[in-house]
């Protein structure tokens, strides 16, 4: 791999050519991006007028009554609905098993929301009976719509390859491989061939200074592939939309804050409202946007929801707001994304 | 002449030791020291695996005492990641004293899973215990504080993940030997 530590700004420049040629940064965890100015620059004639959306997800409701997670979603939708965002996005996992009873409870939970709802699936909402139930509730698992200027995006980047027809497992057997983290026998999943092309015909009419903004469980780049903080064909996607000024990606799964800048795409990492996964033993870019380590003994430390606003020129302003004081200072008061 | 403590220990080891040894010659061929042959580390790491990999499954919720709410020690701690066995023991914050990884594991057992704890020396507590430090091997042994700490080593799998799996979470190739880096 190029060692872009030891690379000068201009060299890189030559070696990427522009802003979102990625391929060549898909596997550089640990490099620092920050040297790349490139989303300063203004977004032409696309105008943005000024809005909130709020980010939920994570939520992992198990089928217990009265369960602990249960009260943080319904917290976390509480908190929702009294900062008045436009309309709330949820990054996947609403379920822990993926049962239909989980995705009910989810599903009624949410409903509280007095805004609209957008949700993409995540891989404990899935595999159980491969998305049946889930999209029973929720409906397609990639969509795009347009807001005040804004082109969202949000697709299903949990889909890995059959690994249980060949070993008969059951669904169920299927759904425990998918529910370990760590699991090493379903392999790196992504958002494959039939999304890509939906993703290349679903952009390709659009001018190239409209602010675009992404949704997928996983992040768009290769944080810690061995957990799945990672999605397969993100360099892909990441091509597809290089030719935006910018672009926002905003991700589940890892459950925690976190912030990595590639070419012409920030992403942005959201808290869970179930538990906090501990960081991967990988250097970060942005380490001043690691949350502080919860106390296990506050069951609501390390969770939270998230507001985004976004100005005129699509400056997003990201706002964690996490259920107990675990922010850094670079986050506290909402960072530029 | 006087006794002190350390002489008295002394004498004491010269008259013992040499009937004890005979004792243990005569009882079995079999000496617990080196050197061993190859089957017997064989049989060794065979022995210490089981444990890890007992250890690996109660992790992840095989024994449902552990928990009434559905949680397990992985939901929080992936390939134990943040449990940092090493820095045991340490002051903890959240129970204001010096505590041991058993004690640890117990109270995750107890108050986020509101579970039955495990008897702090048996099969299972050793085998939870196993499991965490093999993950952790290579990593320097530093009792310590409530830090920062939040992930203890890299387990390596090549791109990703290996072509199958090898039924233990532990699939790298050597040691894992990057420390903390959140201190
Ligand atoms: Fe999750
Ligand atoms: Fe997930």
């Amino acid at each position: 791999m190029t060692d872009f530590n030891k690379m000068s700004r201009r060299d890189f420049f030559t070696v990427t050519g522009k802003a979102g040629l990625a391929t060549i940064a898909a596997g550089a965890v640990g490099v620092n991006f920050g040297m790349v100015q490139v989303a300063e620059a203004a977004v032409g004639k696309s105008k943005v007028s000024p809005f909130r959306f709020a980010i939920l997800t994570d939520a992992h409701l198990f089928s217990h009554a009265d369960h602990k997670f249960d009260a943080m979603l319904e917290k976390a939708v509480a908190d929702c609905n009294k900062a008045k965002p436009d309309f709330v996005l949820y990054c996947g996992d609403i379920a822990q098993n993926g049962t239909a009873d989980q995705l009910d409870k989810g599903k009624k939970i949410l409903s509280k929301l007095t805004m609209p709802l957008k949700v993409i699936p995540g891989e404990h909402d899935w595999y159980l009976d491969m998305g049946a139930a889930w999209r029973g509730h929720f409906g397609p698992q990639n969509w795009s719509f347009d807001h005040k200027g804004v082109h969202f995006i949000g697709m299903n980047s949990i889909l890995v390859k059959d690994f249980w027809t060949g070993a008969g497992m059951t669904p169920l057997e299927r759904m425990g491989v998918m529910e370990m983290l760590e699991s090493p026998l379903a392999g790196p999943w992504g958002v494959q061939a039939e999304q890509l092309d939906w993703l290349k015909k679903d952009v390709k009419k659009l001018a190239s200074d409209t602010p675009i903004v992404v949704f997928t469980h996983s992040p768009l780049w290769d944080y810690y592939p061995r957990w799945n903080f990672q999605t397969s064909d993100a360099p892909e996607i990441r091509e597809i939309l290089s030719k935006f000024v910018r672009v926002m990606s905003f991700h589940g799964h890892v459950h925690q804050t976190v912030y990595n800048k590639i070419g012409n795409m920030g992403s942005v990492g959201t808290m869970s409202t179930s538990w906090p996964w501990p960081y991967p033993p990988v250097k970060q870019a942005y380490p001043e946007h690691q949350q502080l380590r919860a106390d296990p003994g506050n069951f609501e430390d390390g969770m939270g929801s998230q507001l985004i606003d976004l100005e005129s020129d699509f400056a997003g302003k990201m706002l964690y707001k996490p259920f107990a004081e675990s922010l850094t200072p670079t986050m506290k008061n909402g960072f530029k994304i | 002449m006087k006794l002190t403590t350390k002489n008295r220990f002394n004498v004491a080891m010269a008259l013992i030791a040499p009937v004890a040894l005979i004792g243990l010659l005569a009882a079995s061929p079999a000496i617990a020291r080196e050197p061993f042959t190859k089957a017997e580390l064989a049989d060794q790491e065979k022995a210490l695996l089981a444990v890890v990999d007992h250890g690996r499954d109660l992790w992840h919720g095989t024994l449902p005492s552990m928990q009434t709410n559905g949680l397990a020690c992985g939901n929080c701690h992936p390939d134990a990641a943040a449990s940092n066995p090493h820095t045991f023991p340490k002051f903890q914050a959240n129970l204001g004293k010096v505590i041991t990884l058993r004690d640890m594991i117990n109270w995750c057992i107890m108050v986020p899973q509101v579970g039955k704890a495990l008897d702090v020396n048996g099969d299972d507590m050793i085998a939870m215990e196993a499991y965490a430090f093999y993950l952790y091997r290579g990593v320097k042994i530093e009792p310590g504080l409530a830090t920062r700490q939040t992930a203890g080593f890299d387990v390596k799998s090549g791109a990703g993940f290996p072509k199958k799996g090898s039924g233990v979470a532990y699939d790298n190739e050597k040691a894992p030997v990057l420390p903390v880096i959140n201190k």
